[in-house]
């Protein structure tokens, strides 16, 4: 099978277990500096972007202020609201943060898939993967964790005992499942194209650029999974879960100390392993754009991984510093009206085009696309209808209320 | 199952991390607490209110669907991956079970289901009218409320 990690397939020696615990020693830590460097660097680009300095005084350009802030929050007073319900108040972060450590586990990082290779490289003679493990189920393992992240946000509004959380986290939980709806069926376009769940697998699939999964799903999916993906970041301008001007902080209100630092850690690692996620599924992952002469391939992987990632990362900072906070019923609308039905219309008219004109034919495909498009049109109709008639409901149970009071 | 071993080897490691974080800032962090700041958070007056126990019916509604689209996804995930193997046969039973998925979902739209914020008092020109209107006097706008059970005024015992 392709899709697995041959290191954990032969009998467990005492050198495959060192490489083992390395990874996972080396993946933490890279979760822990990546998600430092994300806090300090949005706040840098957030900075020049408003003509501001940013930080600057620890260490060099300011890069060491995360790690003072997070030192910081050891001193802090760690407070337990009267109300909080005691054990959930303190399970919560836990629920929020190991998930996010546990994405990174199914991401490649690096590895030379150039010219059809498969990602493998050999390390102290064991050949392996750059990536922690490669379950088969690796796609519905980041579904999974990144479910558990709305309990922990869920939950930590809920027991804080107080009204700004818990209005903060029933927000959240219903922004987040909204999204994750349209997540997952923009996410299905690309397992048709990849045919397969591994991550490593689905990398190998996109070995030059009209195969990356941006181009092959056209472009309608990466958008909606972009979207998708920043509202379930709670980021802006989906930020509505911690909007300041109404909630005060959100659903960590209550939080304070080190407790409050494991959110902000957990929030932040989330941006970077969505990102990753993303350039995982659509641009390809380690994948080469041209060769880069005299670098080695597995490490040729890794700076092309990263140079992709900091795309995301970059424009996740840039929507946050343009773009105004959406309505809560206008984020909804967006969510359910129209993400998931184009995601829905766009992976059925995919799996049309690859049932009835496998080989690309053009004449084959122009007939699918015409069947489609009317189809289309008719479900557009439908859904036209139905939007007109809740209209009109609403309206009709307006009416009364203009008259109450005035005597013409 | 021997691929899950390094995740976990790694939840292990980020639980423990946890827990040295919490324990490190209760050795670190000064501990001082006070009603006043462990009190429910409000901005600067004193909590009066119980935090809300119910919640706007659109919420539960929102909840239920994502459960069909969660069931909607479940199904095109295997369907996706194999698609070549379950061939033309696969594809219209995805077709029927999405033609009655958004059967389903036009009607809950029809029915109002994915409205939200509150009902807009909607504002005719008639009645701006009204409200402008010179007519408007205090006994046209102020509506009488009735003197039932009422003690009546002093004074006007003798008149009614």
């Amino acid at each position: 099978m392709l899709a697995l990690d041959p290191i954990l397939e032969g009998p467990l020696l005492w050198t495959p277990l060192f490489i083992i615990i390395g990874k996972v020693l080396f993946i933490f830590v890279v979760g822990l500096v990546a998600t430092m460097f994300m806090v300090w660097y949005e706040r840098k680009v957030v900075s020049g972007m408003q003509n501001r300095i940013g930080p600057n005084k620890a260490g060099p350009f300011g890069m060491l202020q995360t790690l003072a802030d997070g030192i910081k929050s050891f001193f802090k007073e760690d407070l337990l609201p009267t109300r909080a319900d005691r054990i959930v108040f303190r399970l919560a972060p836990f629920l929020a943060f190991v998930p996010a450590f546990l994405l990174w586990a199914v991401i490649p990082l690096g590895g030379d898939f150039s010219n059809g290779n498969d990602g493998t490289v050999t390390w102290f003679g064991h050949v392996t993967r750059v990536q922690l493990a490669d379950p088969p189920v690796g796609i519905l393992w980041v579904l999974a964790m990144s479910s558990i992240g709305v309990y922990g946000i869920m939950l930590a509004g809920w027991s804080s005992g107080s009204k700004y959380p818990l209005l903060g986290s029933v927000r959240a939980s219903a922004q987040m499942i909204s999204y994750e709806a349209a997540l997952g069926l923009s996410l299905a376009a690309v397992l048709l194209s990849s045919g397969t769940l591994s991550t490593a697998g689905i990398v190998a699939g996109q070995n030059s650029l009209v195969d990356w999964n941006v181009i092959s799903t056209g472009i309608v999916p990466f958008v909606i999974f972009l979207i998708a993906v920043t509202a379930e970041l709670n980021r802006p301008p989906f930020d509505l879960v911690e909007a300041e001007q109404e909630l005060v902080g959100g659903f960590n209100t209550e939080y304070s100390g080190i407790r409050f630092a494991l959110f902000f850690l957990s929030e932040f690692m989330n941006v970077v392993t969505m990102s990753a996620i993303m350039v995982t599924l659509f641009l390809g992952g380690p994948q080469p754009l041209f060769d880069i002469p005299v670098i080695p391939g597995a490490l040729e992987g890794t700076i092309w991984f990263l140079v992709k990632l900091f795309a995301f990362l970059y424009l996740f900072v840039w929507l946050r510093a343009t773009l105004p906070r959406l309505r809560y019923d206008q984020l909804m609308d967006l969510g359910w009206k129209v993400l998931i039905p184009i995601s829905l219309g766009w992976f059925l008219l995919l799996a049309a085009l690859r049932e009835f004109s496998p080989d690309g034919d053009a004449a084959e495909s122009l007939r699918v696309v015409v069947i489609s498009f009317v189809v289309a049109v008719i479900a557009t109709g439908l859904f036209a209808a139905a939007l007109k008639v809740s209209a009109r409901n609403r309206a009709a149970a307006n009416q009364p209320a203009d008259n109450t009071g005035v005597t013409v | 199952m021997s691929q899950y071993l390094p995740i976990v080897v790694l939840f292990i490691l980020a639980v423990l991390f946890g827990v040295l974080s919490f324990a490190a800032s209760r050795l670190l962090a000064p501990r001082r607490p006070s009603i006043a700041k462990e009190a429910p958070y409000e901005c600067g007056i004193v909590p009066s209110r119980e935090p809300p126990e119910r919640f706007p019916v659109s919420f539960y509604i929102v909840a239920m669907l994502f459960i069909m689209f969660d069931i909607e996804i479940i199904f095109l995930y295997p369907y996706a991956v194999s698609h070549t193997a379950l061939g033309t046969y696969g594809f219209l039973a995805i077709l029927a079970f999405s033609v009655v998925f958004f059967a389903t979902f036009v009607y809950e739209v029809a029915r109002g289901g994915l409205d939200w914020g509150p009902l807009q008092r909607g504002r005719t020109f008639t009645v701006d009218a009204a409200m402008v209107s010179p007519e408007r006097t205090m006994t046209s706008t102020i509506r009488r409320v009735g003197t039932d059970g009422r003690l009546p005024a002093p004074g006007t015992e003798e008149a009614a």
